[in-house]
């Protein structure tokens, strides 16, 4: 018996990836989650640049989440600086992030992975699913909403500086988007249960999930690295631990964490954070989380659709308490002088932890850096997932498997495009 | 009338620009009413096929495959737009012209060998016939329906080829060049982000490229006067839509 699965490209994912298999006598002889979107070499231009340029230029590595690139790299900028920043400004930020996670949420539940529960090739080829669709483009809007009142516009956004913002938003332009905001809330809530009632298939497999973790909030811009394993560092300890290595006739580099001498891959994004963050959800959240029957922790990567509608909710909440709590502040942003230094920073990302890390000089230019991204550090699980469901499923024919694998890469929500370190092969 | 056949592409970019079609949400729906949306790999598992009226191209050419693939769009189609600072000019990944593309490779890859890219990142328009670029870094979502608008009505898309400059007197912001003596592109870049960084009381960093005509070298006369050195005023230009500014620079400053 021998077949082939190709996916020469991959659909409803950000990016241009496919997939390639080969099964030969009862067993899987390849399996490449190929990434041929081409390589942007940020961290190369980046080098020689003033570090405002840091957050403008990493911004363009996604489209679909540059307020995380914006997030990672002020904070990394301002450790370096030593800057404090005002809590309104941080407030701000919190605020900016939640934009970003209705968005880009909206997007792949609604858009992108939704279809797929369907059997539809796209959100609006099937009248039954055009409802979802509409919902999620509503939902995506407000979210975007957002983003232009803190941003200017939601893709690129101009406002972000090192030490703040250049401007800040009036109280009222904030209050004006509270009523959009809980009535999306109320609207989320029903649509867990949606998401909670979806036939999944996939295999439920034992990962180590990291994530940040904040004492007192859902983990955004600032915490610890956490993991079901007894991981707990700091951000710089982490970036210690971390290493990326080639992988054979694979495409990317993988990320795994290294203790003593073992290498283990593990998972980021919203699955990994619902799983070590569940506690800090709104309790009503939690509550409609539990009616459904939900197991938490989530074990199957294809349920990751649950954890996303849980956290869209969440930051419909968190939003709507971040507006009534925002007061103006006296300046956009605190001064600061330039020094050298070295500095990691992660935050949660829309789908997991984006680190950066960046060497500056004396007048706060860049010497070198290196920014993962989540979908890089996710690529090891996600094979892994192919791997298992196919070694179930081995005698079902190749079309239907061709499908199913597809099905597991989209539930990664993976953002090829963001992969700024990837390997491109040459195609065959 | 049959509907009007869109395809929509990506080559070397961040996605940002197909995202900025489907941030019309609400309008989305009215879009997919008018049109035939035969391909938009981002949203749509419907496979490559048949000729398009409209080919809207993100990103910018890179490798050996996009030189055959845009070939290939160009051949299938009618009208070929392409949408953002990527596919206009070569993106903010088009610094590597500028540099060693050998040595870019090397700072990231443990093993470089196996990278395929080509030395520059391309406009479209250095492959293929392009007719109408729609400029930003984003491109304004309100242009791309306009845009696309235009094309059913047959006209030329209302997108300005103005100076920011203009939209800034119109909106009543005072002039941070002058009053401020901050390093604001606006007298050399395009209008139509609706003057978001002014706004902000922020320099204009050129997501929307050169203006036609634009007279940098006069304006980095202007920046030295403030003290900005060459390097730094040419980092200045060296972003997004880098490739365009130094295309205006240089021809302003040969012999014609």
């Amino acid at each position: 018996m021998k077949k082939r699965i190709r996916i020469d490209y991959l659909s409803r994912v950000e990016g241009e990836g496919g997939l390639l298999v080969e099964i030969k006598d009862g067993g899987i002889s390849r399996l490449n989650v190929s990434i041929f979107e081409s390589p942007r070499f940020f961290e190369s231009f980046l080098r020689g640049r003033p570090h405002q340029d840091i957050i403008d230029f990493t911004a363009r590595i996604c489209g679909i989440c540059p307020v995380a690139y914006q997030m990672s790299s002020a904070h990394a900028v301002e450790k370096i600086f030593g800057v404090d920043v005002d809590p309104q400004i941080r407030l701000l930020r919190r605020l900016f992030y939640t934009g970003e996670w209705i968005e880009s949420h909206a997007l792949h539940i609604y858009l992108l992975q939704g279809p797929d529960f369907y059997g539809a090739e796209s959100a609006w080829t099937k009248s039954e699913y055009l409802p979802l669709a509409k919902k999620g483009l509503h939902f995506k809007k407000i979210g975007n909403d957002l983003l232009s009142v803190l941003g200017g516009r939601p893709i690129h956004p101009v406002s972000v500086r090192t030490g703040g913002f250049f401007g800040v938003p009036k109280k009222k332009s904030l209050t004006a988007l509270i009523d959009d905001l809980e009535k999306a809330y109320e609207e989320s809530l029903h649509a867990i249960r949606w998401a909670a009632g979806l036939p999944f298939g996939g295999i439920e497999r034992d990962m180590e999930y990291v994530s940040l973790r904040h004492p007192e909030e859902y983990p955004m811009n600032e915490g610890r690295v956490v993991s079901n394993r007894g991981l707990d560092m700091t951000m710089e300890e982490f970036f210690g631990a971390l290493r990326e290595h080639q992988v054979e006739r694979s495409t990317a580099l993988h990320s795994a964490v290294q203790r003593n001498t073992t290498m283990t891959p593990y998972l980021v994004g919203p699955l990994a954070r619902f799983n070590l963050n569940f506690e800090m959800l709104p309790p009503e959240v939690k509550s409609i989380i539990r009616e459904t029957g939900t197991l938490v922790p989530l074990h199957n990567t294809g349920m990751g659709i649950i954890a996303r509608s849980a956290e869209l909710s969440f930051a419909f909440h968190e939003a709507v308490r971040l507006i009534r709590d925002y007061e103006e502040p006296a300046k956009a942003f605190v001064e600061y002088s330039p020094r050298s230094g070295t500095a990691t920073w992660i935050t949660e990302a829309p789908r997991g932890m984006l680190i950066h890390r960046y060497e500056l000089d004396d007048n706060g230019y860049v010497k070198a850096c290196t920014l993962i991204p989540p979908t890089s550090q996710n690529l090891g699980h996600m094979e892994k997932d192919i791997h298992a469901f196919l070694q179930k499923n081995l005698e079902k024919p190749a079309d239907y498997l061709k499908r199913e694998c597809e099905k597991i890469i989209r539930s990664y929500d993976p953002c090829i495009s963001c992969s700024v370190h990837v390997l491109v092969l040459k195609r065959n | 009338m049959k509907k009007p056949r869109i395809g929509v592409f990506k080559f070397t970019s961040c996605d940002g620009c197909q995202l900025s079609i489907l941030n019309l949400e609400e309008q989305l729906l009215g879009i997919l009413e008018v049109f035939d949306v035969a391909y938009f790999r981002e949203v749509s598992d419907k496979p490559l096929a048949g000729h398009f009226d409209i080919a809207v191209i993100e990103g910018s050419i890179s490798t050996d495959r996009q030189v055959e693939e845009i070939i290939d769009v160009r051949e299938r189609s009618t009208f070929m737009i392409s949408i953002g600072a990527c596919a206009t000019c070569g993106g903010v990944q088009a610094l590597k012209n500028w540099a060693s593309a050998a040595e870019y490779k090397r700072s990231v890859y443990p093993s470089p060998e196996v990278i395929e890219t080509l030395a520059t990142s391309d406009p479209i328009s250095e492959h293929v016939h392009v007719d109408y670029e729609l400029w930003g870094c984003p491109p304004d979502n309100s242009a791309i329906l306009k845009t696309l608008t235009s094309f059913l009505l047959g006209r030329r898309p209302p997108v300005p080829t103005y100076a920011l400059c203009m939209e800034c007197k119109q909106k009543g912001i005072p002039c941070i060049l002058v009053s401020q003596s901050e390093p604001c592109l606006g007298p050399i870049t395009k209008a139509g982000c609706g003057v978001l960084c002014p706004s902000l009381d922020r320099p204009c960093y050129g997501c929307f490229g050169p203006k036609e005509g634009a007279n940098i070298d006069s304006l980095f006369t202007v920046f030295k006067q403030f003290g900005y050195s060459q390097n730094e005023c040419m980092q200045m230009i060296d972003k997004m839509n880098t490739y365009a500014y130094r295309k205006e620079k240089y021809k302003a400053a040969s012999p014609t």
